[in-house]
């Protein structure tokens, strides 16, 4: 299919190749021809060949995303507070977010790369194989726009800056969502609607945009009041990759914040859809409106509609195996009788330990929260109810890929761009680490007393509890709170 | 171009025909030629020296006595050639009358440079080495037959200087590593290239599924079943006849092709045990202590339960034998091997046969055929979790296994079955034709098919790994073709001026296919099929290629002093871009045998016999891989849909890298013939190099091979050897070899530095290849703990010491640390020691030592055991690290003091670096060779009892690791020098009797 391309040769190299063709025949042996290969990829050519070129690459794009989003769960819920590493599979570096470089960001699957990649193949399906392509339809357009919109959104919300074409200036994260509104907007009709509007509160969210935010979460809710879209996985080619750090390594790499034990895992099985639009992300978005504006009465309400919602998505039966093992093999919260504060001047509160040797576990696989709806409908300080607010958001979008940027953390650009694109050099806009100054020392976010909680460790035969009171370092919800971090 | 072949192939069809009708009948009257060989300095009898009558097909070894007889010569003149390594040849014409007996009796003075020897490989035409200007080295038949060993790769450890040739395990299938004059390339392995009778064959060192680290390799079925001889170029000019695929270097293997004479019959049994070598087993007593003093397990527990004596055995029969027309060599032979691990058992069945027709004077036909099936057992390895010895010597038995035991660890451990199966076919067929006195060719058409299926079976319950089941098989199947034609013109042959042009053409085409099969959970126990499995998967992998060109090649002497080589090479290739024009190698080669000038047997005869000065330049290349050059799409199977992404970004300029080699060197044997001396000293230098350089993530591209970079390799090679005593009853011999490496990238082409084999080898400007980069803890503040981890490169004079290298290329090492050299995965200095003895022309007696320093290695195993809590080095070597910190112990696992607790070992990879130092003693074998007058009684012509012992004993300088083993790296350029607890290659000790009737 594709010989060896001889035409572009010169004439000695004619000669050459002539005498080599005649020694083979002279041999008298079977083989002929023997320069001719045939490279079983798809080459240009043989794409240009496709009848219906947009309707083969959407696939693609599809797949590309599933990679992007599960990317962005494994490194952003690992850089927050959601989770610390506490195995071989992940740099542990990911626990310490003012260390973070682009070095530490540079492999393949990481997030960065794979919402690059997303955009890239959105960017050549739209602007290279729609153009020729008189059987493209406007809903494969709308969808490849979706796709490519959410690439931006991701990239926004995670990085200050990051080009979006080959030698290309880093764009700040305003255009960043600027794009993402364009796309995005471009696909909100037809079967993508909701999800489109979904993104675009976010994105209108993250700009600070408080009236086009409430407006496209508002229609989301209006168009279905309580939807739930997830990116589902394949077993055996793309599978859901949080669930192999979560579950299935001999290791349970990301161990859960102790306060957030009860949400763990989560992604029950390889193919467990993640969400990345949901109805009660659109309630907290309009609750924190309101609260940013002012409004108590009205934010607290659509944060009590926000974990209503949460709590009617129930739960599905799950016999963990985790034992619960720091790195060290020395053991973590992992019993019901433990009783845990998010810091030394919270309540400690009941309930958010499971007991990880038991079978059945309740698990929540959409949304889940320990706050009650009728205690939050009763707070009457604003500062309690941004607190409870926070800890909404964290537990309702836990293992979703919103904590970190929710913290303010940005991500550096990986090394391979910046080495690989002359226009880009460390300390350019982009390429260093944004961490608020509010953020502890190292990984002090995830830490807790006291650290030996069981008499011997996981190799021990009579591992004993010898405490049920835990004391997190720092409650980051208290420090968000009294920070007012919010986008509005 | 079909057409054109169409059209020749009757003509060629008929030019065979009509050359084989012509050929002669034999003449009838025929004679016999006796005698026999003796040392010229010593009068002792010389056995199997290489009795021949040139030309005519006819020869034979002497026997124990000396003594040869070629029956059936055609009545006339002769002239008897007689050849022995180490002596310089004879020959001696004379008449045999027919129905006669002709009497020829030889002395041989030895010569310690074998400037006689012919090559072949790496110029156009068999050359006597006096005429070579480049380096080529020999191993003959007789090395072979003596040494302890099974495989090529084994054969070439400690016998050439210039090469470093490591074992990789001790599991059975996998391969060593070959470099020869240091790491040219980044983007593939550095394995030479292997021909067979003129055939190229596969020499891939991953051709299975990965289980961890240690590789299935093509080399651990090259035997050394019925070698000849073996030449080997290391590069450069003598290498540039192979054009873009010799940069690594050729190793050339001649096969037996039997003769002439009464058919003999050789059979050879042996018998061995195989020792486990447990220097770097430390066992439970460190490991789980608590386990052993509650009488849970003792504390050689592993060394008990894990570990045995390995048996084997070795069944070898042979027939050789034929006429002055036609000669033969067929052998079969069995291996089998238990192993010194469970589940190591290997068998081998191995044929080949050779067969020499002459078909008239001029015209000589060679046909070899093998047929190898190797069965394996192997076990999971390196750093894969299943891996049962690793995980019992970092902790991790129990926890992975779930069981509250060892002995029921271990049970799990050993429930996964994987075994492996090749089946590899090689055939050659050569026909040299001597057109006329001066004009003659070559043409020669071969196949090597290597077929492995490899299968990997987690059983249910295996909690190591998948629970619920798991099967994987690969099957991988290789096949290459290859072709070689050459005609030689050679007047003058004989005045001050001889001269001899070679025009040729050589290529091969390469096809690999491979596919991949797995089944996840099972209902049922048992061997299932993949098809019962709940999950299923697959892919395949295809490749092709071709490479192939014509070459010149002109050899001038004059005076039969000096002598001129010059040829050039013109390649072209699939692998290369569209773009890309035809490449040219050029070589220039120089010899000057100065000891034949008069002024320098004046001067210095009585000491030096000869001297031969020698230089070249040549050009090699390394052809990319297949397809790179284009641009192209994949597609992956993802929720039922077949979604595509970008593949490879393609490159239209892709070519070969080239390394162009300038050496000098020397031949010299001093003293009577007593010291031979062989030194060299090269300069290669790379452009060109292939980087896999990463595009820019914003494009959606991964990486492209291109041709940026340039990397420099230069050293000297020595090899020697002295003849100590040489009476009638004894002969005692010793030698050896030398080698530096100095391996350095010098150009990235603007590309940033970037890890390759494994993430903590670089390649970095100013570099060695491979730069040991490691995550090292230092005390950013000054308060006296360590409060960060960086990468740093490791000091080659103390691997605990790190050196800082900035974006300019300035070094700041840590104090301590002498000089600013950076430590790398890869000796630069190797080499070996021989000696060799005979008594009473029956007992010979060698040993072999072989050594390499200078590079560093990483011990995986106990940064492993650190997850664990477990800090096995500072357990064996006894440290005291209470409170450690700068100005502690600096070989502890350092201490966050900060937070009082240990740094993950992820952020102190540099604890976990020693010193790669090793000397092994590798070989020892003695052979006796029984009286014929006694063999005689039991109607045997010859028989011989022989006994030997390989990896006897190993000096390292760190105690965790064996340096000179490879447990961890993947495909690609594998590097070594990293191991997870990896079993040595054991202690083998044979003996057997070979017979001969």
């Amino acid at each position: 299919m594709n010989a060896m391309n001889s035409n572009a040769r010169p004439w000695i190299g004619r000669i050459v190749m002539a005498s080599l063709f005649v020694l083979v025949g002279l041999s008298g042996c079977d083989f002929l021809d023997p320069t001719n290969v045939d490279n079983p990829r798809t080459t240009s050519e043989d794409l240009a060949d496709a009848a219906e070129p947009t309707a083969s690459l959407l696939p693609g794009l599809r797949a590309k995303f599933a990679e992007a989003i599960r990317s962005l769960v494994v490194t952003t819920e690992n850089v927050s507070d959601n989770y610390s590493i506490h195995g071989t599979g992940l740099p542990k570096i990911l626990d310490d977010p003012s260390s973070l470089a682009p070095v530490n960001l540079n492999g393949g699957g990481g997030v960065y790369n794979t919402a690059q990649a997303l955009r890239a193949l959105g960017d050549f399906v739209i602007d290279v194989i729609v153009p020729e392509d008189d059987k493209s339809t406007a809903d494969q357009v709308a969808e490849a726009r979706y796709y490519r919109g959410m690439a931006y959104l991701i990239m926004g919300e995670n990085f200050t800056a990051a080009p979006v074409e080959a030698d290309g200036l880093p764009l700040p994260a305003s255009e960043l969502l600027t794009r993402a509104i364009t796309d995005l907007a471009a696909a909100n009709s037809g079967a993508l609607a909701v999800q489109a509007r979904a993104g675009l509160a976010r994105a209108y969210r993250l700009e600070g945009n408080s009236s086009q935010a409430e407006s496209f979460a508002s229609s989301a809710l209006g168009a279905d009041a309580d939807f739930l879209i997830q990116q589902e996985f394949d077993a055996t080619s793309i599978t859901n990759s949080p669930y192999a750090f979560l579950v299935s390594r001999a290791l349970q790499e990301m161990q859960p914040l102790p306060r957030l034990d009860f949400l763990d895992p989560k992604y029950l099985d390889r193919e467990a859809g993640i969400a990345y639009a949901k109805a009660e992300e659109m309630h907290l978005i309009l609750a924190e409106i309101d609260l940013a504006a002012g409004g108590m009465a009205a934010g607290r309400a659509h944060l009590v509609d926000a974990i209503n919602m949460a709590i009617s998505r129930g739960t599905t039966s799950f016999t963990d195996n985790d034992p619960r093992a720091n790195e060290d093999l020395s053991i973590r919260p992992r019993d019901a009788s433990i009783v845990i504060r998010a810091d030394a001047n919270s309540p400690f509160i009941a309930g958010l330990v499971l007991d990880r040797l038991a079978g059945g576990l309740p698990i929540p696989t959409v949304s889940a929260t320990s706050l009650d709806p009728a205690v939050v409908a009763g707070l009457t300080d604003m500062d309690d109810v941004w607190h409870a607010f926070h800890l909404a958001r964290q537990e309702i979008l836990f293992l979703e890929g919103r904590r970190m940027s929710d913290l303010g953390i940005r991500l550096p650009i990986m090394l391979r761009e910046i080495e690989a694109n002359p226009n880009i050099s460390l300390g350019d806009p982009g390429t260093t680490v944004v961490v608020p100054s509010y953020i502890p020392f190292a990984d002090e976010m995830d830490l807790f007393t006291p650290k030996t909680l069981y008499d011997g460790g996981l190799l021990d035969e009579n591992q004993i509890l010898m405490g049920t009171e835990v004391t997190m370092n720092v409650d980051m919800n208290r420090v968000l709170t009294v920070n007012r971090v919010t986008p509005f | 171009m079909k057409t054109l072949i169409r059209v020749l192939r009757p003509c060629l069809a008929a030019g065979v025909t009509a050359l084989l009708v012509a050929a002669p009948v034999m003449a009838q009257n025929t004679g016999t030629v006796t005698g026999a060989v003796v040392d010229a300095t010593s009068g002792r009898i010389l056995t199997d020296v290489q009795v021949s009558i040139p030309g005519s097909g006819f020869g034979m070894l002497t026997n124990d006595r000396g003594r040869f007889i070629l029956v059936n010569v055609p009545a006339g003149p002769v002239t008897v050639r007689v050849e022995l390594i180490g002596y310089g040849s004879v020959e001696r014409t004379s008449t045999v009358t027919a129905g006669q007996a002709l009497v020829l009796d030889f002395q041989l003075a030895q010569t310690a440079i074998s400037l006689d020897e012919i090559i072949v490989t790496g110029v156009g035409q068999a050359t006597a080495r006096r005429r070579l200007g480049t380096t080529v080295d020999v191993i003959n038949a007789q090395t072979i037959a003596q040494a302890p060993v099974t495989t090529v790769a084994q054969l070439l450890q400690g016998r050439v200087a210039g090469a470093s040739v490591n074992a990789t395990s001790s599991q059975p299938g996998t391969g060593s590593l070959i470099n020869f004059r240091g790491t040219s390339s980044v983007f593939g392995p550095q394995t030479p290239v292997i021909y067979i009778d003129g055939v190229r064959v596969d020499s891939n060192v991953s051709t299975a599924a990965g289980t961890g680290g240690e590789q299935s390799s093509a080399l651990a079925d090259l035997l050394t079943t019925d070698i000849e001889r073996i030449e080997i170029t290391k590069g450069g000019a003598a290498s540039t006849l192979y054009g873009s695929d010799a940069a690594t270097g050729v190793i050339q293997i001649f096969t037996k092709k039997g003769t002439p004479g009464q058919t003999r019959v050789t059979f050879r049994v042996e018998q061995g045990v195989e020792v486990p070598e447990l220097k770097y087993i430390f066992d439970m007593g460190v490991i789980f202590p608590v386990i052993v003093a509650d009488g849970g397990a003792p504390a050689d527990f592993l060394a008990q339960e894990f570990f045995k004596n390995g048996y084997t055995q070795n069944y070898y029969l042979n027939v050789n034998g034929g006429t002055s027309a036609v000669t033969y060599n067929v052998s079969g032979r069995v291996t089998n091997g238990t192993g010194t691990q469970p589940k190591n058992e290997s068998t081998v069945y191995a044929m080949r046969g050779g067969v020499r027709a002459q078909v008239n004077e001029n015209l000589t036909v060679d046909f070899s055929g093998s047929y190898t099936h190797s069965s394996y057992g192997r076990l999971f390895n390196g750093d894969a979790i299943a891996d049962p010895l690793t995980t019992f010597e970092v902790g991790d038995a129990l926890f992975f296994s779930g069981e509250s035991t060892l002995q029921g660890a271990l049970e799990v451990f050993l429930s996964p079955t994987i075994t492996e199966e090749v089946d590899r076919f090689m055939f050659s067929t050569a026909l040299r034709w001597k057109a006329s006195d001066r004009l003659s060719t070559r043409l020669t058409v071969g196949i090597d098919n290597r077929s492995n299926q490899q299968r990997i079976l987690e059983p249910i319950g295996f909690t190591p790994g998948e629970p619920t089941g798991n099967l994987n098989r690969r099957d991988r199947n290789f096949n290459t073709v290859s072709l070689d034609a050459a005609l030689t013109y050679t007047w003058p042959s004989d005045g001050w001026f001889t001269s001899s042009i070679t025009v040729g053409a050589q290529g091969f085409r390469d096809e690999e296919s491979i596919i991949n099969a797995s089944g996840r959970t099972f209902a049922l126990p048992g061997a299932p099929d993949i098809d019962e499995a709940a999950v299923i998967d697959a892919f395949e992998i295809n490749t092709e290629l071709f490479n192939g060109g014509g070459y010149i090649d002109e050899q001038i002497g004059l005076w039969d002093k000096l002598f001129i080589g010059a040829g050039v090479r013109f390649d072209a290739g699939s692998t290369f871009g569209d773009d890309v024009d035809v490449q040219v190698y050029p070589k220039l080669t120089g010899a000057y045998m100065i000891s034949d000038e008069g002024f320098f047997q004046d001067a210095l005869g009585s000491v030096i016999d000869e001297l031969k000065l020698r230089g070249a330049f040549g050009k090699t290349g390394k052809f990319p891989e297949p397809f790179e050059r284009d641009r192209s799409f994949s597609a992956t199977s993802f929720r039922g849909e077949s979604a595509p992404e970008f593949d490879n970004p393609g490159n239209t300029d892709l070519k070969p890298e080239v390394t162009s080699t300038i050496e000098f060197g020397a031949d010299v044997a001093l003293l009577n013939n007593r010291v031979g001396i062989n030194f060299t000293y090269y300069d290669a230098t790379t452009t060109d190099a292939l980087f896999r350089v990463p595009e820019q993530p914003v494009t959606g591209q991964g990486t492209q091979l291109r041709n940026v970079g340039e990397i420099s390799n230069k050293g000297i090679e020595l090899g020697w050897n002295v003849q100590l005593l040489n009476t009638q009853s004894l002969a005692w011999s010793v030698g050896g070899t030398f080698t530096t490496v100095d391996n350095k990238v010098t150009d990235m082409g603007g590309v940033a530095p970037f890890s390759v084999d494994a993430s903590r080898k670089r390649v970095q400007e100013g570099l060695p290849v491979g730069a040991w980069r490691v995550t090292t803890p230092r005390d950013t503040d000054g308060d006296g703990g360590f409060d960060s981890s960086r990468n740093l490169f490791i000091c080659a004079s103390d691997p605990l010491l790190a050196i800082d290298i900035d974006e300019n290329g300035v070094r700041t090492p840590d104090p301590g640390c002498d000089g600013d050299e950076v430590g790398g995965p890869t000796p630069t200095k190797g080499g070996s020691f021989n000696t060799q003895i005979t008594l009473w022309n029956r007992l010979n007696i060698s040993a072999m030592a072989d050594w390499a320093t200078g590079h560093q290695v990483m011990d995986w195993g106990s940064v492993w055991s650190t997850f664990n809590a477990i800090y096995r080095r500072e357990l064996i070597e006894g440290l005291d690290c209470s409170g450690n910190a700068p100005g502690g112990d600096p070989r502890c696992f350092p201490v966050d003091q900060t937070r009082g607790r240990r740094f993950s070992s992820f952020s102190a990879i540099s604890a976990f670096m020693y010193d790669g130092d090793w000397f092994k003693l590798r070989e020892i074998s003695v052979r006796y060779l029984i009286p014929e007058t006694f063999a005689g009684q039991f109607g045997l012509d010859r028989a011989s009892l022989f006994g030997s012992v390989r990896n006897l004993k190993t000096w390292s300088k760190n105690v965790m690791i064996d340096p000179e083993l490879n447990g961890l790296s993947g495909g690609g350029l594998v590097l070594g020098s990293e191991s997870s607890i990896t079993a040595s290659p054991p202690r083998s000790f044979k003996m057997g009797v070979e017979v001969v009737f």
